[in-house]
């Protein structure tokens, strides 16, 4: 697997995602892994789709390719401008890079970076619409390669949180298991139907729940 | 180097998702031959699973925007900016490969609104030119082709059904059931929503599996309904049908007459064939069916094909998707099937002067978001550190939504035109959305959001949150009305037979007939009504020389 970070850079980005999912009485970004599956997000295009039986990834070719590539060229940019932007702030306020300042000085620096606004309306639209497939308030070509470096990060931390497992995140499920999702074993659960959640649904039935001598009247 | 021409054909349709397929399927068991030319790929199950980040994140499914991007703005004398707007999969089965599939019928008021609402400053209202009783039999035909879970006289304001539906209604979800339980203690009326999945084996097809990865995802186990599982087989068993993906059709050339000879297109490799056929279906979706006759210029249609009406592209309508989120004490699991296994209410849909705006929509109980880990999210929680990991633990599996359907009216000047400057990555100039928004569809969104807040507290809710629309920004993937039906053509592009008034070997059967946009998912209604006008083609064209 190719990755994109020097140490540095890698060292600077773990910093910043065990502060966005910290671990606190459950685990955080540093347990789940998050900064492996960004690092081997950005390493090229051999990563951006797993086979849907688990049994590796995706051989993207065509305009598909192409504008994979123009797409992870733009994070790359987004992050190594980034990370050179979050040390300078922190060599000037504190005389040391990012990622040698303790937690409240990394958390104040990372509140400096935010902006309060597009990520208002990034919370609002993901609570109507997940993130997909494109962040409508925004008005921009796509969620991804238009958001700022913060909001960037914070994503890819929380996909590095949540995503499936074969991404290189999310480590032994521990993202399901600290919100109580039963996810599949495997991707290859899913792919053979062999995954159900039917037991989270109610017992009894609709009609149960349903007036119906009423639906009758109105009519 | 010249164009290869292959074999002429009886009916090119250009598309292959819901409206497309459900055409093919009509045709070709009528025995007619069909050349459909589908611009994306033609993906099998094997192809999907239950992956969040490619489904949702990373357009697995969804159009890469870097590929086909559209542009948008909100009134003629703004910019356009570059903005997927409204974008739907393109590949075969379209939109309905990654659906859950809600497949509500439109209420007999649908096809009357101006008469029922009178004239609306700043809109174009119109009544349709046929009626509920004209679709009826084929809203029929496709719940019983594709096997719709639900309850025939749940819904207390649907207009009269010749049957019942083929399977019962799926299992209850919890958010489900609080939608019930809310709406009971209001005295509103809920019906399980109708669905295009199986509750039951039904046509050698075994029950669907109830999984968290529906919404937004292709079934792997090909158990969902959709034009990829059902129409597509259906067709391909007649021996008629001959799908070419990875055909882009850039043209659809004229004679001297008028009449289209042949869609010129492209397949992968670039290479340029002419597709002759008598007929010609367009089936693309309301954005691209419209691009496409904005592109077929000709001397006989310097304005594009059949729009020497200039009606070619206005009054789109795109509905628009929001919500109120309810937090509940006990676990809902908004997630488990998807999010979207759902229950109505049409309580508020037909349309009351009381309420002080025209119409109304759909309401249903839904998960939050795409209520999956990763693409959760409330309105109040912060973008990071512990708050929002200690909300992520608390509500993900506690919250749910009531999400609406507004239904946007028609206005003249909303309307899909060619981009100037930007092109796909075929150089060929994208769709440009200009799309102002009405105070009507304003008002209902309030009005739907808040009573979609009262059922949630009635059921219980500790809190709710309450999502207006702010304006129309494409998020439903529903597109209609960018080539009215109507008798008129002065005012409208097809006749009530979805046949262009200029041009008789061409039929539009997508959402671009639709006048209005309606307040319900229109895709069970597309397909309906790609149903009849297929007859009607297989009826008439039947006989040669029409």
């Amino acid at each position: 697997m190719s990755t994109f970070f020097d140490p540095h850079q890698r060292a600077t980005i773990a910093a910043a995602m065990a502060r966005i999912i910290p671990t606190t009485g459950t685990p955080g970004a540093t347990e789940a892994g998050a900064i492996d599956f960004l690092d081997g997000y950005l390493g090229g295009i051999d990563r951006i789709y797993a086979k849907p039986d688990g049994s590796g990834f995706e051989t993207l070719s065509g305009r598909r390719a192409d504008a994979w590539r123009r797409r992870i060229d733009s994070l790359r940019t987004t992050y190594v401008e980034g990370i050179v932007d979050l040390d300078q702030r922190s060599r000037e306020a504190h005389g040391v890079p990012f990622v040698e300042l303790d937690e409240p000085q990394q958390d104040a620096m990372l509140a400096a970076i935010e902006r309060p606004g597009e990520e208002q309306k990034l919370n609002t639209a993901q609570a109507v619409m997940g993130f997909a497939p494109v962040e409508p308030a925004l008005q921009q070509v796509g969620a991804e390669i238009s958001l700022s470096f913060f909001a960037l990060l914070a994503l890819h931390t929380r996909q590095g949180f949540y995503a499936d497992p074969i991404y290189g995140g999310n480590r032994g499920q521990v993202g399901w298991q600290t919100i109580g999702f039963p996810g599949p074993s495997s991707l290859a659960e899913v792919h053979t139907g062999r995954y159900t959640v039917i037991d989270y649904f109610a017992d009894g039935t609709h009609e149960q729940e349903m007036d119906i001598s009423r639906a009758r009247d109105q009519a | 180097m010249p164009a290869t021409k292959p074999e002429r054909t009886d009916v090119c349709i250009i598309g292959a998702g819901a409206s497309g397929a459900a055409a093919a399927k009509v045709l070709t068991e009528r025995g007619f031959r069909v050349v459909a030319l589908e611009r994306g790929p033609w993906r099998t199950k094997e192809t999907f699973g239950g992956d969040e980040l490619a489904n949702v994140n990373r357009y697995n499914l969804w159009p890469d925007p870097l590929l086909n991007p559209r542009t948008y703005r909100q009134s003629a004398d703004e910019d356009a900016v570059v903005d997927l707007f409204c974008p739907v999969p393109q590949m075969v089965g379209g939109g309905t490969v990654h659906w859950q599939g809600w497949l509500p019928r439109f209420a007999p008021e649908d096809f009357r609104l101006h008469s029922v609402v009178g004239d609306l400053p700043g809109t174009s209202l119109v009544d349709w030119p046929i009626s509920y009783d004209d679709l009826e039999p084929y809203y029929t035909q496709v719940e019983w082709a594709f096997g719709v879970s639900g309850l025939a006289g749940g819904n207390a304001f649907e207009g009269p059904r010749s049957k019942g539906y083929p399977c019962p209604p799926l299992p209850l979800s919890r958010y489900a059931q609080k939608f019930h339980q809310g709406a009971r203690r209001l005295g509103w009326n809920a019906f399980p929503t109708p669905q295009a999945a199986l509750s039951q084996p039904y046509n050698g097809r075994p029950a669907t599996v109830i999984s968290a990865f529906a919404q937004q995802h292709g079934d792997p186990t090909g158990t969902r309904s959709s034009a990829l599982n059902v129409f597509v087989p259906d067709a391909l068993a007649t021996g008629r049908y001959g799908l070419r993906p990875e055909s882009y059709v850039r043209e659809l050339a004229v004679d001297a007459s008028g009449r289209i000879t042949a869609a010129v297109y492209q397949n992968e490799a670039g290479e340029t064939f002419e597709q002759e056929a008598d007929v010609f279906i367009l089936a693309c979706g309301a954005v691209e069916s419209a691009r496409l006759l904005l592109l077929s210029t000709s001397a006989r249609f310097p304005n594009g094909l059949a729009n020497g009406s200039d009606m070619v592209g206005r009054n789109v309508t795109f509905h628009e998707y929001s919500s109120a989120i309810g937090l509940f004490d006990d676990p809902v699991h908004g997630w488990a099937g998807g999010g979207y296994v759902s229950a109505s209410s049409m309580q508020f849909y037909n349309h009351d002067d009381s309420r002080g705006f025209a119409s109304g929509g759909h309401i249903a109980s839904a998960g939050v978001g795409i209520p999956l880990p990763i693409n959760w999210g409330l309105p109040d929680r912060p973008l990071w550190g512990p708050d929002a990991k200690a909300m992520d633990e608390q509500f993900f599996n506690h919250s749910m939504a009531v999400s609406i359907v507004v239904h946007d009216m028609p206005q003249h000047d909303n309307r899909v035109e060619l981009d100037e400057e930007v092109v796909d990555a075929w150089d060929v100039p994208v769709a440009r959305i200009t799309l102002a928004t009405h105070e009507n569809d304003l008002a209902m969104g309030r009005f739907l959001i808040d009573r979609g807040a009262d059922i949630l507290a009635a059921a219980g809710a500790r809190k709710t949150y309450k999502v207006y629309p702010e304006r129309v920004t494409g998020n439903c993937s529903h597109q209609h009305g960018t080539a009215r039906m109507g008798d008129d053509p002065e005012v409208s592009v097809l006749n009530k037979w979805c046949r262009a008034h200029e041009v008789r070997n061409l039929f539009v059967v997508d959402g671009s007939p639709f006048p209005t946009g309606t307040g319900a998912n229109p895709t069970l209604t597309i397909m309906a009504n790609a149903w009849r006008v297929a007859e009607y083609i297989a009826d008439t064209h039947g006989q040669k020389g029409n």
